[in-house]
């Protein structure tokens, strides 16, 4: 099947082998981490039946790739073909193919793709890569590379195109290569339906000087494991990550966020947001993690959570890792409702209940929007809550 | 500054903790667990036939369980060896159960406690005092005042005796069944020594009660119970303290202790662990509170080369309160991996949690926490703060906090902090004629100081002076 996939695209032998040996490799890999404590286990990837929504010949998708002309925005399989050194450099640089059972399975399965590439020196705006989903199982894989001193603004959005029968599965696997003193914003949003399960690892290298940051944006899906790591690699790299959430229904979405400060004078800060209401259930961890040689490190984390719903659940575990006493690190974590003297005050200045709560998580959403630098994805984020909020029942 | 302080704070506490006395017992258990070991010590002890069950129950959970090895981080355990442990050390007193007098003690066991302070400590400042060495308890004092309102405060073994009702119904059933742990499960089956604590509705116990635990023995572990069940609006505050002489092979000491706070019942349970660094120090404390009742935690880990240590509370009816305090120190070898463990399981319960950390010369420090606010459990707070120092490069200082809400109105506030002793605090306190010992001292002291003012005063000192002993010199 693999050997299928591979040679209907006429992919190059290393590609083919990378696909095989992820594919062998698949029995001794472990699903990704979750958390468990005593008695629970806030995520039971293994419990569910991959073969049984996985069809991998069937894959398709439509696929929209806009972008400057100044850099390359290329479908993964035009890539192949224009940038044969830099794909075969780049894949698998940052993701290791056999990091777990999902990665590989990513690797040997994957027939859709993009490569963005941004050489030195030049500044690009408002990359847009937009993918409907048209069949029961989509695999892809984004590598962007941003060559020294330049910069990127990137969305990257997943939605369900054609009707299929069933559940679903969608793989999204993103590496992010910033080059020296280069600027990545790379931005996703997710809003499958909601019969799909979806599995993405958004993963950037920061080079001396480089900033690399993510935002991570789930509202749709009927569960979600999502992870957004950056290695922060070269002497004062920065990375700002930042998540947004609205669970709704009974979707589960289980987030992690997690930077490796592996440099000296390097900085992070993690923010995430989220809103949960019916039985929608949300587990986020939270990594700062301070190698020995990370000098002059500065860190910090928040996330908050607002649970709208009585049904709702609510989990995080924000974790500090410190081996270098040089750090200034600090991390926070907040779950709570909407703050009732807040309220109180929209409500003696005579706005009606309902109306004054949909503003305030309106406003609570405002710190995580305003880094979005994409406009398409602050509005796409933006109408969604609105949409949401306005469907509640009063 | 009054004279018992100016007394402990001359001591030279490092002498104080590090003696060793010649190993004389009058039983002492093979190495190893098997039923055999069990049966041997419950007809050493001549216990009733319920208690062997039980032990016997719990053994068969200790041979089922696997070893924790999955934890994210967690200390090295793969040296505790079952097999090489002594589980029971019965010291040569004539007097099973406690002598009541000090001086019926023989010498070198009195010794010991004088050198630890125990005495003066009992007349100064306590309304009774329990000392055990190796597996059983060898003193045990309660003021007379307290008897006669009904206080009972005796040596566990004793209790199983003379209170087998309410041992019965307490012992390992409610708050940390063999079950739990495999660490619970081997202290179900081979306890030894221990206190029982029994406070009847409406007495409070101004003075505190303290229980004074010594290993003496190389390779010996100890597995002390402690059952303290608070009645309704009753009010005790319970001190435990834990030292050991360093030898070259590991010791083990896997205490379990439950706690029983009634409605409106408050208990405070202090430790001070400052156990020899080649101990292993793995214990399963929780209490179960009953409606506006407050349980609180106050520990101190200094010693041992591995502490797991997560006291837990479980908030069973509204209005339940708890409240943790927890300082780890962490010097060279030591990896101290201590937290809190809060189940807000009715209406109206609140929590706070407070961690401070310091790591230097290689040591480990990590809070691990667990804070869960079940479905239903309206109207519940919890505010959880950590703070880490370290000293230098070669430490580790790791926060691993798990929150688990199912309700929507409540309100979860976590945050930590991470940091290093400020160059500029440093220089601020040299200008004022410090030298660069002091300061950091200083600066250790005030970082911990929240923590230090819970504490009665004698033991405040007493941690006080332990860590200043920790960073004399080493400081660069």
């Amino acid at each position: 099947m693999v050997r299928e996939i591979s040679e209907a695209r006429d992919e190059p032998a290393w590609l083919l082998e990378t696909r095989l040996d992820a594919l062998e490799a698949l029995d001794e890999l472990p699903f990704p981490a979750v958390i468990n404590t005593p008695g629970r286990r806030w995520t039971n990837l293994a419990e569910l039946e991959f073969e049984s929504f996985v069809d991998p010949l069937t894959q398709s998708d439509e696929k929209d790739h806009i972008g400057p002309d100044s850099i390359e925005v290329l479908p993964f399989s035009e890539a192949l073909e224009s940038h044969p050194e830099l794909v075969e450099s780049a894949f698998g640089s940052v993701v290791d193919p056999q990091t777990n059972y999902l990665t590989a399975l990513s690797a040997a399965l994957f027939t859709s793709g993009t490569l963005v590439y941004v050489p030195d020196g030049v500044d690009a705006e408002d990359v847009k890569i937009r993918t409907r989903m048209n069949s029961r199982s989509l695999f892809n894989y984004t590598l962007v590379v941003t060559g020294t001193s330049s910069s990127v603004t990137i969305l990257e959005s997943q939605e369900t195109g054609a009707d299929v029968e069933g559940a679903r599965y969608y793989s999204g696997i993103t590496e992010i290569d910033a080059g020296e003193n280069s600027y990545v914003q790379y931005g996703s949003m997710q809003d499958l339906d909601q019969e799909t399960y979806n599995y993405q690892l958004k993963e950037g290298v920061a080079d001396t000087y480089a900033s690399c940051n993510i935002i991570d944006a789930n509202v749709g899906s009927r569960l979600t494991k999502t992870s957004v790591e950056v290695n922060l690699e070269g002497d004062s790299s920065e990375s700002k990550l930042v998540g947004a959430f609205y669970g709704y229904d009974d979707q589960h979405f289980d987030i992690d966020s997690r930077v490796w400060h592996r440099a000296e004078h390097t900085t992070a800060d993690l923010v995430t947001r989220g809103v949960i209401d019916d039985d929608a259930r949300s587990v986020y961890e939270g990594v700062q993690d301070v190698g020995g040689d990370a000098w002059d490190t500065s860190s910090y984390q928040r996330e908050n959570t607002l649970m709208l719903s009585d049904e709702s659940e609510a989990d995080a575990s924000p974790k500090l890792i410190i081996n270098n006493h040089d750090t200034e690190a600090s991390h926070s974590a907040t779950v709570g409702q909407v703050d009732a003297q807040e309220l109180f005050y929209m409500k003696s200045r005579g706005i009606p209940e309902q109306v004054g709560k949909n503003m305030l998580v309106e406003g609570f959403y405002v710190p995580v929007i305003e880094e979005i630098e994409v406009e398409e994805l602050r509005d796409d984020l933006q109408e969604i809550i609105q949409s949401r909020l306005m469907a509640r029942e009063v | 500054m009054s004279s018992d302080q100016d007394q402990l704070k001359e001591t030279d506490t490092e002498a104080r903790f590090e003696f060793k006395k010649a190993e004389k017992s009058a039983f002492k258990s093979e190495k190893g667990l098997t039923e055999e070991t069990i049966r041997v010590i419950s007809e050493d002890k001549d216990e009733p036939e319920w208690m062997f069950e039980r032990r016997q129950r719990a053994l068969r959970h200790f041979q089922q369980m696997p070893m924790p090895t999955d934890w994210p981080g967690q200390p090295d355990l793969s040296e505790v060896d079952i097999e090489e442990i002594v589980p029971y050390i019965r010291p040569d007193i004539e007097t099973r159960g406690g002598a009541e007098n000090w001086e019926d003690l023989p010498e070198e066991i009195r010794d010991t406690f004088d050198k630890l302070g125990i005495p003066e400590a009992e007349r100064n400042a306590l309304s009774g005092v329990g000392a055990q060495y190796e597996s059983e308890i060898v003193y045990q004092n309660m003021q007379e005042q307290w008897e006669q309102k009904g206080v009972v405060f005796m040596d566990m073994d004793k209790a199983v005796r003379e209170h087998p009702e309410l041992v019965k119904e307490y012992f390992m059933t409610k708050a940390v069944p063999p079950s739990d742990n495999k660490f619970a499960a081997l202290h179900g089956a081979i306890w030894s020594g221990g206190s029982f604590v029994y406070v009847p509705e409406g007495v409070t116990v101004e003075m505190p009660i303290q229980a004074y635990f010594r290993m003496n023995s190389e390779g010996m572990g100890q597995f002390e119970h402690t059952l303290i069940i608070a009645e309704e609006n009753s009010e005790v505050h319970y001190i435990e303290g834990c030292s050991a002489p360093k030898y070259s092979q590991f010791n083990l000491h896997s205490g379990g202790v439950e706690v029983f706070v009634k409605d409106g019942a408050h208990v405070q349970y202090s430790t001070v662990q400052n156990w020899s660094k080649n101990t292993y120090n793995l214990n399963t404390k929780r209490a179960i509170v009953g409606r506006d009742g407050t349980m609180e935690w106050v520990s101190g880990s200094m010693g041992s080369k591995a502490t797991m240590l997560y006291p837990s509370s479980i908030l069973k009816a509204p209005g339940a309160t708890d409240n943790h305090i927890t300082i780890a120190f962490a010097g060279e070898g030591q990896n101290i991996d201590t937290g809190a463990k809060v189940y807000h399981n009715a209406p109206n319960t609140k929590s706070t949690i407070e961690s401070k950390s310091i790591s230097k010369d290689g040591g480990r420090t990590n809070y691990r926490g667990l804070v869960h606010i079940a479905d239903g459990a309206e109207n519940s707070s919890t505010a959880v703060e950590c703070d880490a120092l370290m000293f230098d490069n070669e430490s580790t200082s790791d926060t691993m906090p798990y929150m688990e809400i199912q309700e929507s109105k409540v309100d979860v506030a976590h945050e930590a902090t991470v940091g290093k002793i400020g160059d500029e605090d440093i220089f601020y306190l040299q200008s004022r004629g410090l030298d660069d010992d002091d300061a950091k001292q200083m600066i250790v002291a005030g970082f911990i100081e929240p923590i230090t003012e819970e504490l009665p005063i004698e033991y405040a000192v007493e941690l006080n002076r332990l860590i200043e002993l920790e960073m004399e010199g080493s400081l660069g």
